[in-house]
């Protein structure tokens, strides 16, 4: 089941993770909602992301992909030269860098989507509606122990405690 | 943050930034129709040249380069306002970017759409533009990759693609709260353009970590583009062109002229939109210090480009400088000195001087300017060859005029639609902050 409580202010809502985190949550069934991007102490909540070394093997990946293109395709078609060279590397070294960008720039988008959870409607849970300028905690948690959550909710300075539905 | 102090400004900045999104004002209708009218028109012409074929254009031996690719150049360099001013704005966190920066953004995607017509209107038979794709073929047949025109291609794709995405990203968050507001076939496209975005600290995160890599991979981008555009030219040992400073001589070129399109941009959207609160003197007086130092960095190489060829005094290349600074086109020449140094020093270097009006001023000169300059570098050295017995003049007809003339509208149309469906400052990066005295 999920839990989810409004809070006024960031502060509220770090006190509410730490107190959670101590009674054995885990931050990946902890999901906050908010108006605008909120940044917490890596102590607090801390998302880690291979966004950055993805982007890295996406633009390698699609410079070698386009350097074999490249050379596959000069060779394709039987172009009478003399004797001289019919792959250029550093004549064709533009679109190398070019298509390894916009490697670079597809895969940051696809990671994107995938790492915010917007390709995985279905599993990401319910979303927590928040009043504009409140910030929501969304909690994980087996119904035995919604007491507790509830407990610890309450003592952070949350408001309006309340069960969430199905998955949106 | 979003604390409780601040709930009530930012229902105020959310209310001031969606008003213009409804209705339509006679004067905004009135735009648009005339806008629409300039825009047909210009395919009228366009259509007209398919008819007739591209003889109907002023373009002939030796001058085969005409308004067109002076307007692909001018439009690629304009496209450079958002990218590379919201990117490198963002990587410095520079906070009062951030009013600017979809305004600006907009622009590099909309100048790159019309800048990327040019070389297909420009080819005449514009049906088989896709002959420039590497595509599987019968006549196993592939661009030659060799040529800076196909670096073209490559690169305006790649920052078109980009520069979209750049553009759509941060405006993921603020259609999600559209989303949920709006009725009709706004709701329906808002909803879908959301993505299902739910404002979750994963979300936030992932979006936060991609506009950092996207500012990163754009500047890389934008910089690399302008100079293949700019070796287009210096590629080919032509008098006036083949210069190993033409690729930072066409970026300084590019952000200048950016620069002053976002500060008309952001004048009329002030003014028209009512959004004094957000578009502060701060925010254009910034712009207007960074348009000076990017004046005279232009300056800086336009002499260190002409006077070499000067002190040089090769008879070829003092043929196509000759005919810039005091023959046929020094009117041309000086005109753009004028506009492109001698207002923006004056209106913008002088503090007393310097106002959103006079930036504004100074940011029209400026285009018109940069426009020249792009004439200049083009139609002398075509005009004025290698081979004397080949010089001819050009003249361009009405077809490329219209042409020219309906892009120009076709910025304004595409823009004026922009900034009816989204809000043009982003919502959710929008910090109430105290002015800084400038």
């Amino acid at each position: 089941m999920f839990l989810a409580a409004d809070f006024v202010d960031q502060e509220g809502v770090a006190r509410a993770i730490l107190n959670l985190r101590a009674e054995g949550v885990s931050t990946t069934d902890l999901a906050v909602f908010s108006d605008e991007p909120i940044e917490f102490p890596r102590r607090v909540l801390h998302r880690p992301s291979r966004m950055s070394l993805a982007v890295v093997i996406g633009a390698v990946t699609s410079c070698l992909l386009v350097i074999g293109f490249v050379y596959f395709t000069q060779y394709n078609y039987p172009v009478v030269t003399g004797g001289m060279p019919i792959f250029s590397f550093w004549a064709t070294g533009v679109v190398f860098y070019e298509l390894t960008m916009l490697g670079a720039i597809v895969t940051t988008f696809f990671w994107f989507l995938g790492e915010s959870g917007l390709l995985r409607r279905g599993s990401r849970g319910p979303a927590a509606v928040i009043e504009s300028g409140a910030i929501a905690l969304r909690v994980k948690c087996e119904p035995n122990r919604a007491d507790i959550v509830r407990d610890l909710f309450e003592r952070a300075g949350a408001k309006n405690v309340r069960t969430l539905g199905a998955a949106v | 943050m979003a604390t409780a102090s601040t709930v009530i400004r930012y229902e105020q900045v959310r209310r001031d930034l969606w008003r213009p999104l409804s209705g339509a004002s006679s004067r905004y209708l009135v735009t648009l129709l005339v806008l629409s009218a300039v825009v047909v028109w210009g395919l009228c012409a366009w259509g007209y040249q398919l008819h007739k074929g591209i003889g109907v254009a002023g373009i002939r031996r030796p001058v085969f380069w005409g308004f067109y690719l002076v307007n692909f150049v001018f439009w690629i360099g304009i496209s450079h306002a958002g990218t590379l001013i919201s990117a490198i704005l963002r990587l410095t966190d520079a906070d009062w970017r951030k009013p600017v920066t979809r305004a600006a953004e907009a622009i590099t995607v909309f100048a790159l759409m019309i800048g990327g017509l040019f070389p297909i209107i420009h080819l005449g038979r514009a049906w088989l533009f896709f002959w420039l794709f590497p595509y599987p073929n019968s006549r196993l047949l592939w661009p030659n990759y060799r040529s800076p025109l196909f670096w073209d291609v490559t690169a305006i794709s790649t920052y078109l693609m980009g520069s979209t995405i750049y553009l759509f990203l941060p405006l993921i968050p603020d259609v999600a709260q559209l989303a949920e507001h709006a009725t009709g076939w706004r709701r329906r496209l808002y909803s879908a353009l959301s993505l299902g975005w739910t404002g979750s600290d994963q979300q936030w995160h992932a979006l936060e970590r991609a506009m950092k890599l996207m500012a990163g991979i754009i500047l890389a981008v934008a910089v690399s583009v302008h100079t293949v555009v700019s070796w287009d030219f210096s590629m080919s040992v032509a008098p006036m062109w083949h210069s190993s400073i033409f690729g930072p001589y066409f970026v300084v070129g590019a952000i200048f002229s950016g620069i002053a399109a976002l500060l008309i941009v952001m004048a009329i959207i002030r003014r028209v939109m009512h959004l004094e609160q957000y578009l502060t003197p701060h925010h254009f007086n910034n712009l207007a210090k960074l348009l000076l130092l990017m004046s005279l960095l232009w300056l800086y190489f336009t002499i260190a480009e002409n006077l070499t060829a000067w002190y040089g005094n090769e008879p070829k290349e003092m043929n196509v400088f000759g005919s810039r600074v005091r023959g046929h086109f020094a009117p041309y020449f000086w005109l753009m000195v004028f506009c492109n140094f001698v207002v923006p020093f004056v209106l913008l270097g002088i503090r007393r001087l310097r106002s959103i009006r006079t930036a504004t001023i100074a940011s029209v000169t400026v285009i018109i300017g940069m426009w020249l300059e792009r004439f200049l570098i083009i139609i002398p050295t075509l005009s004025f060859g290698r081979l004397p017995a080949a010089w001819g003049r050009y003249a361009p007809t009405w077809v490329e005029i219209s042409i020219t003339a309906a892009t120009f509208a076709a910025m304004g149309l595409l823009y004026l639609l922009f900034s009816k469906l989204f809000p043009i400052v982003s919502i959710w990066e929008f910090e109430p902050h105290e002015e800084p005295e400038d």
